[in-house]
């Protein structure tokens, strides 16, 4: 507390910090003495040096931290409000600072940041505002999200939902990631519980950490991204250059997924999880996929499997009808290149066929529990930077009650 | 009825006196006091007989000089005058300021129509002299101008009562029309019960068959019978379920849907340049002809996009437009773009900035 405000004993770097501004206080500093108002003593402007920290400053007085709604390694996340506006509520990211990024902000924290505030759009999380407190903390304020994840939807088995309500949650997704690739960034991270559900219903896609612009030619781009189970075989295999594919197949995988209502592909190791992709969907080889032999990490399992047919994937998907199943199919085609692109999947026929997808109003949704739910989402450390950590990460979606 | 104006002193009837001939209740058991709307003067009912038989006379309340006829009084229906007052402030301007909530096109147009209302029969009921005088001008020029509307919204109002009259009506006939097929029922019942014994009897005593059969087979019949009215009364109870819904709101016109559109209005087609399938280069071609670079999904095309897409973004957007859209209080602006969007206005952004490198 050396710059305190304290005017009756002021110590020598409070003074000092005030010089500049002129303030002559007494040696012995008696209150009675000091003829400057103590409001003015008060205002944060006399200690903020040049006109960042003012901003920031000015910034950070706008929003009031009302409790903590989540504690994790990587961020704490709070409930707030506006102060201007008790009723409108956000939530607040407070990013840790963390030991490996001792100079400067961690990569995750700038990822979030430098898209966040780039993409707007009804189905992509909102970044209000940014500022720093206590000179070190960075803080996110975020749009407030009370209504849970998609996850939550589901594995809670009190919450019915039909085609329709899964037609509007995809078509949702779908434009989220179409927006984020038309605009040349690659999510790398998606899954359910980066889904949030905005108070209207809406679907919300959250988490960019692991986010990155589509990369240039020549430069590659680190395969370990992506949950496992949601990362497509191309990352397995050590595909350096990849594009908007990746982020495809993870929809595809929420798409199976919200139809089985359990994660349709997964496993507890990556090495694990591409041995079970091989098992339920076929094995990758030079017919189905050309050139992924040339991969450098690719490996496979003996036998190799054939492609399943459309009659199984109808016997595994059908809830969805023959053009749901066809979308599914072409989210989760091997070769990247053949794979469905965002754009085309909001092209698919399936949006046109009955059933209609549901009006926002008339989603499914959860009363309870959101809002912890949204600060276990948020202080979530974004996807895996390394093995261990990937472990981790796996072990943090707690499916533990399907075995 | 404890509404209607009773003196306000019951216990002592010495004080509940008449202002004009100061008879009371203690005096007079019957009397009985009356209001005229014009000024609100309380009298006995023997006053106004005395001084308004004969024709139009001023009030007989000093100061106030109102000239009341016989026809106008009546007695309070609520024990404090200014009350009654209040009420029939409201009922005529009610008369006159007839609007109706679908008139309207928005929720907040309505509700200020609302308070427009409110504030005029304040201005008349607690008002100055001169306030009152000015609502009351206000009040007749409203009448003048807009008297045909007026009068379509009074008769619109007479119908709706008068539909809900109906109603009613029906609702009432349908239950009396149940109440009475319950009990012919019951009858049928009982009588059709009391014939197949009498048949039973009969058979039992005229044919030659088992005495056990025949009563089975009676049995089986009255148990068609009833299994047979149930279904017929189930059905009949639907239809008449149907006939008593209440609180119906008015049917509305469905709004016709339109096709879901996938893309939620998304256009993202570059306006200011065409994209081309394949750009000359030579360095690129070289670098990205490498299988390792395509079969992992990487597409030259997406650079193409890409690149085109930085070069032009930014063209067209200009900075006066947006400080002009931001709100003035907003100062930290310059660092954090993003706080005008706490509205949830939906805006696509198209320009989005990149740096080249991201080693991750």
């Amino acid at each position: 507390m050396a710059n305190s405000p304290t005017i009756t004993a002021p110590s020598p770097s409070f003074q000092s910090s005030l010089s500049h501004l002129k303030i002559t206080l007494q040696p012995n500093g008696s209150s009675k003495s000091n003829s400057l108002p103590p409001s003015s003593i008060h205002s944060p402007a006399i200690f903020a040096h040049d006109l960042t920290e003012q901003l920031n400053e000015a910034e950070k007085a706008k929003y009031i931290k009302d409790r903590k709604v989540g504690e994790g390694t990587y961020a704490n996340v709070y409930l707030g409000h506006l102060a201007s506006n008790p009723s409108s509520l956000v939530a607040i990211k407070k990013i840790k600072i963390q030991a490996d990024y001792k100079e400067g902000l961690a990569p995750d924290a700038v990822r979030e940041l430098k898209f966040l505030q780039e993409l707007s759009h009804p189905n992509i999380i909102s970044l209000l505002s940014v500022y720093s407190s206590k000179g070190q903390n960075l803080n996110l304020v975020l749009e407030y999200l009370p209504l849970g994840d998609l996850e939550m939807m589901i594995k809670d088995h009190d919450i019915v939902y039909g085609t329709a309500d899964m037609k509007a949650w995809m078509g949702m997704l779908c434009r989220a990631v179409y927006f984020c690739h038309a605009n040349f960034v690659l999510h790398r991270d998606i899954k359910p519980n980066n889904l949030l559900i905005a108070s209207d219903g809406s679907l919300k896609l959250a988490d960019f950490g692991l986010a990155r612009s589509f990369s240039n030619p020549g430069r590659p781009m680190t395969t370990n991204v992506i949950t496992t189970w949601y990362r497509p075989p191309e990352l397995f295999f050590g595909a350096k250059h990849y594009a908007g594919a990746v982020d495809v197949w993870s929809v595809g995988m929420v798409f199976a997924e919200l139809i089985l209502r359990a994660p349709y592909v997964w496993a507890n190791s990556e090495i694990e999880q591409i041995a079970k992709i091989c098992e339920t969907l076929g094995t990758p080889t030079e017919e189905n996929w050309p050139g992924v032999t040339r991969l450098p990490k690719y490996i496979v399992h003996e036998p190799v499997k054939p492609l399943i047919s459309r009659e199984e994937w109808m016997a595994r998907l059908g809830a969805v009808g023959a053009v749901g199943v066809d979308l599914v199919v072409e989210m989760l085609t091997f070769d990247p290149r053949r794979r469905i692109t965002a754009e085309g999947a909001l092209r698919h026929g399936w949006w046109s066929v009955e059933p209609r997808p549901t009006a926002l109003r008339e989603l499914p949704r959860k009363r309870e529990g959101g809002q912890e739910r949204m600060g276990e989402d948020l202080k979530r450390r974004p996807g895996i930077l390394d093995d261990e950590q990937g472990a981790k990460v796996a072990r943090k979606l707690e499916f533990g009650g399907m075995k | 009825m404890s509404r209607l104006a009773k003196p306000s002193s019951l216990e002592d009837p010495t004080k509940d006196i008449c202002p004009v001939c100061k008879s009371n209740r203690y005096l007079n058991p019957s009397l009985q006091f009356l209001i005229n709307p014009e000024c609100y003067h309380r009298m006995c009912s023997t006053c106004v007989d005395r001084i308004f038989t004969s024709g139009p006379a001023s009030c007989p309340v000093p100061h106030c000089g109102k000239t009341l006829r016989k026809k106008g009084f009546h007695a309070a229906f609520f024990g404090d005058l200014k009350i009654e007052r209040e009420v029939d402030v409201r009922k005529r301007v009610g008369k006159v300021f007839n609007r109706r909530q679908d008139e309207f096109e928005t929720l907040l147009d309505w509700n200020n129509y609302l308070e427009e209302v409110e504030g005029l029969v304040f201005d008349i009921v607690e008002g100055s002299p001169k306030t009152r005088a000015q609502a009351e001008e206000r009040l007749k020029q409203y009448r003048e101008g807009n008297e045909a509307e007026i009068e379509e919204n009074r008769l619109a109002a007479l119908d709706e009562t008068e539909q809900q009259r109906r109603r009613e009506k029906s609702e009432r006939d349908a239950l009396r029309q149940r109440r009475l097929a319950e009990l012919r029922e019951e009858e049928e019942v009982k009588m059709d019960v009391a014939q197949s014994k009498r048949e039973v009897l009969n058979r039992l005593a005229n044919e030659d068959i088992d005495a056990e059969t025949i009563t089975k087979q009676a049995q089986k019949v009255i148990l068609k019978k009833t299994s047979a009215r149930r279904n017929l009364a189930d059905q009949e109870a639907s239809v008449r379920e149907s006939l008593t819904i209440r609180g119906l709101k008015k049917k509305e016109a469905p709004v016709k849907e339109e096709p879901y559109d996938a893309f939620g209005g998304m256009n993202m087609e570059p306006t200011k340049y065409v994209l081309q399938h394949h750009y000359d280069h030579e360095w690129l071609d070289k670098t990205t002809s490498g299988p390792l670079h395509t079969v992992g999904g990487w597409d030259v095309h997406d650079y193409y996009a890409r690149t085109m897409f930085e070069a032009f973004s930014g063209l067209g957007v200009f900075i006066e437009d947006e400080v002009a859209d931001r709100e003035p209080v907003s100062t930290a602006a310059g660092t954090v773009a993003a706080t005008d969007r706490v509205a949830p206005k939906i805006k696509f952004k198209q320009k989005i900035k990149m740096e080249s490198d991201d080693v991750f």
